[in-house]
């Protein structure tokens, strides 16, 4: 009989007030052997112990990798509905290692003498029950409406959901009798017991009404952990009788956690040395591949989606992986603009892991692939219905690697906030786009159209290598030497041909940098429009502005808004650089420092994403803008079917790299038009009144899926290439969330 | 007229945002690096944006070396007073006398009420947090004979054991504004916890509220001095002056003396996110006024 856990091994420390270095030694000497899990004893009237949830807490921050829990706490001195929050609290804080193990109560008199409520044994568990639905509910952060519950024993009216915790924090009981195995078999994760107060048989018995409880309520016993606290006394001998004593436990009555009862370092040194692995090792032998890892819980199950074989995930991304029951599961269905209802939230944290969860997500082929690193796509849909999402942003390591060649190493789920911040104390930068919060997987394979532009180019001019991993799951670099065709094809068009795993760039000098933020009354569109243009292009490399122009809204004139970045750090060239721009039309403000790249780029919200709907918006280049140009953009802002229009000043170092050089092609351009409405077909119409003076587009900033988009994207001799290189790198069309390439038809071999 | 004549802390007051996770921990950190005294979050348990206060509490403590830490302050209708003192009590043990107990009557009713706490009217509130406050010191006092006892009207402790005794005198720091409230903090408190963005008048209203507290104290036979006064702060560095506290770092040591000086002010939150704000007001604003305040007090 076993519950196929694998095998974990804890220890259950006595909170000593008298020496409080002690117990804090202990536990980070049980990390240090090995020990899965660290166990505090709770009995809130005990003047000798310290209080057990502030002690994990402080073990929280002495450790690393140990799971914490309490053993078990003591629920009526503790107001549930804030325990949760405690509970998502030091989950979050400990990276996901809090187990909550739940006591119904005993020692009522003491719990009366601190002011608690002294209960019977049946009213405990029903209060126990209650308190168990009111922290699955206050942590259910998907839930409707806020949480309500008139128990029993605890009234909660109205309460906010949330904080939910870091991971799907297991609630385990200390339970011995029938009608608390009976609640722990309906709605717990774990049962807690100690050897040393069973009667022979009771164990089996104990797991039994588990069971039964747990198979009444729909769920499979498996989900539930079994964990015995055993102790020193029991354990006396060699290590070889130990692990004869605990075996059968493990074999006959599916105990998957010992807990060791000892304050005692050198009995802790034994166990880890002599007792554990021989037993793990014993166990593998009598039940050879018999331990997987635990179920998810049953009410978890349900919420999945068809289609998906959840349980054949591999192992090394089970742990990191969410699904719609998960609690981290509102933090990552959607993304910034979009919302979505994923099926499967693979999270690789290495490049080998990005190719095994490539492979799981291609052992679906029926289902949306969506890839995903800073959740800020536009064109693309890094979210999905009912599909796998494959995000790599715990790829997010900032590397500089080189100083003096400038050379850094930047992982794709890092956020270009964080890189200008890292980058800063070197004095160096690198440039991106407007916002700090997008990620550097999806704009640096598709261009990267930002503040520093017209002075130091795109972001993928900076790039001097990639590695990836392709859609047949190899690894690959890519440069002008190695794949040289690939390395083309990523710097335009990368999220067609595989998952970047790294960065490689060369970034460039930047010292301080001049910052204005000026409003102009629009009142005349198209003059401030098309003066702005011409004062732009006349401009040297060294200023770069972008222009939002918002429609007139309640009686208010259109207002455009003027970010323009100067690269130098001299005052006076400051001035003289924005004072032809600042004269483009009447200022209602003005704001002008001196600051770095790194503090302008850090505008962004470390908030988790919660977009909703679909974004609608439209892209394209112009060369120049000319009055009739200015005039037919007057017309589309005052329209009505947009709410967002900003043309970029591109051009400079940008049109230095030839068209053919990368796959991103539109080097002429000088500026780049975008905008955002909100229905599809009037945008749509409005913008193609636009079609004579622009010419192709930047695919980041267009979610119009027409199929003439794509000739838009990349002009004739681009797409042939990307389509030929396509067939030969990804011919089954894995890569598809983002201004998908079909393959040429005419097969070509696999690269080799 | 007063100067209590304590030696001055200067602390940070720590949105305790839940996410990122360790937003206030690294924050924390810095205040602790930069050799600030004294580091408090505020604390509503039944809002999900922020950490639970006295979790995040002990993870801090855990991750600094010398800074004082307090709730700013404690919502006391969440929080089972004799627990809270246990808790208290093993913090200061863990970090070697580093805690400080900032305890509010309650606001916010609804949202505790919403929770499953009581709702209690303001007086009421304040008869609660006076007997809390009784409880948590018999229990503190370890080394007295017999159990806690205190039965009052909304806690009851009934022979509940004492101790562990914390590392340090643990201060029992009280926000308070009202009558009832500041004659509370007179009678026994440690020390006085306002926030000068909440007082109508300004710095002069101090003045005030000060002597009713001085008032209390002396009728229960205590001295004003045994109330430390603290005040919570809201401020801009910048070049230019412009207003109080908002200024360069010299403008600031200077008002903060002068607050000192007058109204007996002796810990100096400042509310702010910001590392470069954090580190300024260590290394610029709190020596100066030290200084200030030292050239001052010689007289
Ligand atoms: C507020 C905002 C401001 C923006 N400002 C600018 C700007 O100033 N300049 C600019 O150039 N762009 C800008 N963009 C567009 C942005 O560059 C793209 O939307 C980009 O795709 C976002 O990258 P991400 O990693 O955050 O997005 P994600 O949503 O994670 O990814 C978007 C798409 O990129 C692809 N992708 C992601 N990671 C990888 C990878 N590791 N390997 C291969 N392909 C990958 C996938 O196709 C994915 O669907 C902005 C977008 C937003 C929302």
């Amino acid at each position: 009989m076993h519950y196929g856990h694998a095998l974990t091994f804890g220890t259950f420390l006595t909170p000593s007030a008298r020496d409080p270095g002690q117990v804090v030694s202990l536990a980070t000497r049980a990390e240090e052997l090995g020990f899965d899990l660290v166990t505090i004893q709770d009995h809130p009237y005990q003047p000798a112990h310290l209080d057990a949830w502030t002690l994990l807490t402080w073990l929280a921050g002495r450790t690393r990798r140990v799971t914490l829990a309490p053993g078990v706490l003591n629920l009526p001195l503790r107001a549930p509905a804030v325990l949760a929050g405690a509970a998502a609290s030091l989950d979050r804080l400990s990276g996901g290692r809090l187990a909550l193990a739940l006591g119904a109560g005993a020692f009522w008199k003491a719990i009366g003498a601190m002011g608690g409520r002294t209960l019977s044994p049946g009213e405990s568990v029903a209060a126990l029950s209650e308190a168990i639905d009111l922290i699955r509910a206050r942590w259910d952060v998907t839930g409707e409406g806020p949480v309500r519950l008139h128990g029993e024993h605890y009234h909660v009216d109205g309460a906010a959901r949330g904080p939910a915790p870091a991971h799907d924090v297991p609630l385990w009981l200390g339970a011995a009798k029938p009608r608390m195995l009976r609640l722990l078999g309906e709605k717990a994760d774990g049962w807690v017991v100690t050897h040393q107060l069973l009667r022979p048989g009771q164990l089996a018995q104990g797991n039994r009404r588990i069971d039964e409880a747990a198979v009444a309520a729909g769920r499979d016993p498996r989900e539930i952990r079994r964990l015995l606290n055993v102790s020193g006394d029991f354990l006396g001998g060699p290590g070889e009788k130990w692990v004869e004593e605990l075996l059968p436990l493990v074999v006959d009555d599916g105990v998957g956690t010992f807990i060791l009862m000892t304050d005692d370092a050198e009995t802790l040194e034994r166990f880890a040395g002599e007792v554990a692995p021989a037993l793990r090792e014993a166990v593998e032998r009598e039940l050879p591949g018999a331990f997987r890892r635990p179920l998810r819980r049953a009410a978890v199950r349900a919420r999945r989606r068809e289609g998906i074989a959840y349980d054949d995930l591999p192992e090394t991304l089970a742990d990191t992986t969410i699904e719609p029951g998960d609690v981290g599961y509102a933090e990552v269905r959607s993304t910034y603009l979009r919302g979505g209802a994923p099926g499967l939230v693979l999270r690789p944290g290495t490049e080998e892991e990005v190719a095994e969860a490539l492979a799981f997500a291609r052992a679906h082929p029926h289902l949306p692939l969506s890839l995903r690193s800073g959740g800020h796509g536009i064109s693309g849909r890094s979210t999905n219905d009912g599909g796998i999402v494959l995000d790599v942003s715990r790829l997010d390591s900032i590397d500089v690697v080189d100083p003096a060649r400038r050379r850094v190493h930047i992982g794709p789920g890092a956020r270009w906030m964080d890189v200008a911040a890292a980058l800063a104390p070197h004095g160096l930068a690198l440039t991106s786009g407007d916002y700090g919060g997008v990620g550097v997987g999806g704009l640096a394979t598709a261009g990267g159209l930002g503040f520093l532009a017209r002075k130091h180019g795109l972001t993928i001019d900076h790039l001097r290598a990639v590695r990836m991993v392709l859609a047949d799951g190899s690894v690959v670099r890519a440069s002008d030497h190695e794949n040289p065709d690939l390395f083309w094809a990523v710097r335009g068009a990368g999220a067609n041909f595989g998952i970047v795993t790294s960065f490689e760039f060369e970034a460039d000098e930047v010292g301080d940098v001049g910052w204005a933020q000026l409003v102009f009354d629009a009142s005349d569109t198209a003059g401030l429009l098309h003066r702005w243009g011409a004062a732009q292009e006349a401009a040297p490399r060294d200023v770069t502005s972008f222009l939002l122009v918002s429609p007139p809204r309640r009686g208010r004139p259109p207002m455009a808004h003027l970010m323009a970045m100067v690269d130098t750090a001299d005052p006076e060239t400051i001035l003289d650089r924005l004072r032809p721009l600042a004269e483009i039309g009447p200022l209602y403000d003005q704001s002008v420092v001196l600051t770095s790249y790194a503090s302008v780029m850090a505008n962004a919200s470390p908030d988790a994403h919660d977009g909703r709907g679909e974004p609608v918006t439209r892209s394209a280049f112009a060369e120049h803008i000319t009055p009739e140009f200015a005039a037919d953009a007057e017309r589309l802002i005052r329209g009505g079917a947009v709410y967002f229009f900003q043309i970029r000043s591109v051009g400079g170092a940008v049109a230095d790299v030839p068209p053919d050089a990368t796959a991103y092609a539109h080097r002429s351009a000088n500026f780049s038009v975008t905008t955002f409405g909100v229905d599809r077909r009037r945008v749509d119409a409005a913008w193609d009144r636009l079609a004579e003076h622009v010419d192709g587009l930047y695919l980041s900033f267009e979610t119009d899926t027409r199929p003439e988009r794509l000739a838009d994207a990349f002009p004739p001799a681009t797409l042939r290439r990307l389509r030929e290189l396509k067939a030969a790198y990804d011919p089954d069309n894995v890569f598809r969330d983002n201004f998908n390439i079909t393959p040429s038809t005419t097969k070509e071999p696999t690269h080799a | 007229m007063p100067d209590y004549g304590h030696d001055l802390l200067f602390g940070t007051f720590v949105t305790p945002s839940v996410s990122p996770a360790h937003h206030a921990v690294d924050l924390a950190v810095t205040a602790d690096r930069a050799g600030l005294d004294l580091v408090t979050f505020q604390d509503h348990p039944y809002q999900p944006r922020f950490h639970d206060t006295w979790t995040l509490l002990s993870y801090v403590a855990s991750r600094t070396e010398r800074i004082h830490l307090s709730g700013n302050v404690l919502s006391l209708p969440l929080r089972q007073p004799a627990v809270l003192a246990r808790s208290a009590a093993s913090l200061d043990l863990l970090s070697g006398g580093r805690v400080e107990l900032g305890l509010g009557a309650g606001a916010f009713w609804d949202a505790i009420d919403a929770m499953g706490g009581r709702r209690l009217s303001p007086a009421q509130a304040v008869a609660a947090l006076e007997e809390a406050i009784a409880i948590m010191r018999q229990l503190w006092a370890a080394d007295r004979p017999g159990g806690v006892h205190v039965k009052g009207d909304y806690y009851t402790a009934d022979g509940a054991k004492r101790g562990p005794a914390p590392a340090h005198d643990i201060g029992i720091w009280v926000g308070a504004y009202k009558p009832r409230m500041l004659a509370l903090t007179g009678r026994a408190a440690d020390g006085w916890l306002p926030s000068l963005p909440y007082l109508p008048g300004g710095p002069s209203d101090l003045a005030d509220l000060n002597a009713r507290i001085d008032e209390a104290a002396t009728s229960a036979g205590r001295s004003p001095s045994d109330v430390r006064r603290l005040l919570n702060l809201n401020g801009r560095f910048s070049d230019t002056s412009t207003s109080l506290l908002n200024g360069p770092p010299d403008q600031w040591a200077e008002e903060l003396a002068g607050l000192t000086l007058e109204h007996g002010i002796t810990g100096f939150v400042l509310a702010t996110d910001d590392e470069y704000a954090t580190e300024l007001f260590a290394s610029e604003v709190a020596p100066a006024t030290r200084e200030l305040v030292a050239a001052e007090r010689r007289g």
